[in-house]
């Protein structure tokens, strides 16, 4: 009974939270949206901090559910990114009539997320994966009266439950030729027969559409442009990464026999990706549409981190991940808190920026550096490392593609850094109140970004997680 | 002599794809869905030729007693039910079709010459083990999934009710 509370307490835990917030919803007495959002906050904050106090190690249900340490950090990373995106999303739910519902299917997509990093099974993978995306197309389509709002939700749940079909298909071709649906069944019986091989290329294919690598990325833009930004910063960092750390276990655990297949597979669409993502990050004028581009270049680059597939290749992305986070929530929260309080989206409105807002201007900046990956910034050592693991296969040609593309991504983050420096406009954005939430929330992220960088620490205690096991 | 059990299986099997293809080009919705409600029967079909009650109930029950029904509702709620689609154009038509016919290619040339051969497992399909592996704790249960699932279909409903609010809200 203990071992099976300490090692669900994340899950229990996180239950519990919604549970909360729903008996609250119903016991609500005309309670204000921004009182609301402070409520569901704390409940976020317990959340965290109780996700932090134990660590345990062992399986339950019959080898269905998996808990260890590394799994426990992932958790706790994933839960900060939920309170740091609950922060962030207090500005825009101030008026929104459905706060609570917006916090309690946020948090249900996240159970699913911690679900699907347990399963050792793929029925409790799959039905954690549909608990990750399907109330997403509900918060997509969260600005009820945007028409923008409903097609970014239709558009979610379109895409990603044609994804799940190709995921099914080869899920079944997998239990055919495998004769189970346990992880670690499948892993002994992988041999890459042709049936075997296209099984995993549909369950490959399953992942790159949740994972928008290039070309299964159409939908990605239109429903980050049309999403509320707290939802779009949520889609593209917490969700993306959740379904990173899944698909590094898949490729590297369960298809381990493949990976003379998914070698070639990786690098195609990692080059495919970082191109395509920086091509069309250029020629963007809406900030979200911008960053969902840049989004999917940062994908290209962990693709080529998983590539590497050595003993440090988890540890990497797992820190670059935790880096993206910090970074792109950064990003999102500045654009978010200027557009819940302007409703101005476009880059060229952010001209002159750093004179009415010089904090929010200096947070972006520096969010947008390491996102860059200019030195000293965290992301400067991320997509280092994330190189350097895929420089150990010996492919330079494609290691100097990439490390080019780093270049040219450096121009369009610096535009928005010069448009906010350097140019002025007619009608500047006025003073804009930050509130506290969101300023504490932008202080983690900027204090992650720095300290992650500057500090040796918290790599290492990455890498040793992931070396042990 | 064949056996009679092939013979209703691909009765049954060119039951379902005939009256699929049927629900994806039939430009009227209404019909579709009346197709669709044929080719799910025919699924239910299979699953008693398997001898697995249990799942061809479900499936009736679930698929053409709910999940029709719904689309048919839904398809009356747009006000639509006897309205023609427009015709694809021909070009998309004609790559579509292409596409579908090259992936059921691959896949069926690879599922030929793959040797299947039967799993030593043998499926105890009455209703008081699928009962005991849905609640259960012990090998093989499948209880996790299963609240799991719960949860999800609250977060669901919650979905739901939030983007239907709407209407009233602006009716206001």
């Amino acid at each position: 009974m203990t071992d099976f509370l300490h090692l669900l307490h994340h899950e229990l835990l996180l239950s519990l939270v919604i549970v909360c917030m729903l008996i609250l919803k119903l016991a609500d007495r005309g309670r204000s949206g921004s009182s609301w959002s402070n409520l569901l906050n704390v409940l976020l904050l317990i959340n965290f901090a109780g996700g932090l106090l134990i660590e345990a190690e062992g399986s339950l249900f019959d080898g269905m559910f998996r808990s260890n340490a590394l799994l426990h950090f992932e958790k706790n990373v994933l839960s900060l990114g939920l309170l740091l995106v609950g922060l962030l999303a207090t500005p825009y739910l101030r008026n929104h009539k459905h706060s609570a519902e917006f916090h309690i299917l946020i948090a249900s997509t996240l159970l699913g997320m911690f679900f699907m990093l347990s399963a050792g099974h793929m029925l409790l993978f799959y039905v954690g994966l549909e608990l990750a995306t399907i109330p997403l197309a509900a918060l997509a389509a969260f600005n009820l009266n945007r028409g923008e709002s409903s097609e970014a939700g239709a558009k979610l749940i379109l895409s990603s439950a044609f994804s799940s079909a190709f995921l099914l298909l080869g899920i079944s071709f997998v239990y055919g030729t495998c004769g189970s649906l346990q992880f670690e069944q499948i892993a002994l019986t992988v041999s890459g027969n042709p049936l075997q091989l296209l099984a995993f290329t549909l369950v490959f294919t399953g992942f790159a559409f949740k994972l928008s690598i290039v070309p299964f990325h159409f939908w990605t833009a239109d429903v980050y442009q049309g999403a509320p930004i707290p939802v779009a910063a949520y889609l593209s960092v917490i969700s993306k990464a959740a379904v990173t750390l899944v698909f590094i276990s898949v490729l590297y655990s369960v298809f381990g026999a493949l990976q003379a297949t998914w070698t070639p597979y990786l690098l195609i669409t990692a080059l495919l990706t970082i191109i395509t993502g920086n091509l069309f990050a250029m020629r963007q004028d809406n900030i979200k549409r911008f960053l969902a581009f840049s989004s999917i270049a940062q994908v290209g680059f962990i693709l080529t981190g998983i590539l590497g597939a050595n003993v440090d290749s988890e540890g990497i992305v797992l820190y670059f991940l935790l880096i993206y986070l910090f970074s792109n929530l950064a990003a999102f929260g500045v654009a978010g808190l200027i557009s819940a309080a302007t409703g101005k989206e476009s880059i060229l409105d952010y001209r002159g920026l750093h004179a009415s807002n010089p904090r929010l201007a200096w947070t972006l900046t520096i969010a947008l550096f390491s996102l860059a990956g200019v030195p000293p910034t965290a992301g400067f050592f991320g997509k280092l490392f994330l190189l350097t693991s895929g420089a150990s296969l010996g492919n330079y040609l494609f290691i100097g593609i990439a490390a080019l593309n780093m270049v040219v991504s450096m121009y369009y983050y610096l535009r928005i850094v010069k448009a906010m420096f350097m140019e002025t406009t007619a009608q500047p954005i006025g003073k804009i109140p930050t509130g506290v939430a969101p300023a504490i929330a932008l202080a983690l992220c900027i204090a992650g970004i720095l300290v992650s960088g500057l500090s040796g620490s918290f790599y290492e205690h990455i890498h040793l997680l992931t070396l042990s096991y | 002599m064949m056996d009679p059990s092939l013979i209703a299986f691909y009765a049954i099997s060119a039951f379902i794809l005939v009256t699929g293809f049927m629900t994806v080009i039939s430009t009227r919705l209404f019909r579709s869905a009346i197709y669709l409600l044929f080719s799910l029967i025919g699924i239910a079909g299979l699953y008693f030729l398997l001898e697995v009650e249990f799942a061809a109930a479900v499936q009736i029950i679930v698929y053409v007693g709910g999940i029709v029904v719904l689309i048919i509702f839904s398809i009356f709620l747009t006000n639509q039910g006897g309205a023609s689609m427009p015709f694809p154009h021909l070009i998309r038509r004609n790559v579509g079709a292409a596409a579908a016919m090259a992936g059921a290619a691959v896949v069926g040339t690879l599922a030929a010459a793959y040797e299947w051969h039967p799993f030593p497992i043998t499926f105890d399909t009455s209703m008081s083990r699928i009962g005991h592996m849905l609640v259960g704790t012990g090998e093989g249960s499948l209880v996790l999934p299963f609240e799991l699932v719960s949860v999800l279909l609250l977060a669901a409903m919650i979905g739901c009710i939030v983007i239907a609010m709407k209407s009233r809200h602006e009716e206001k």
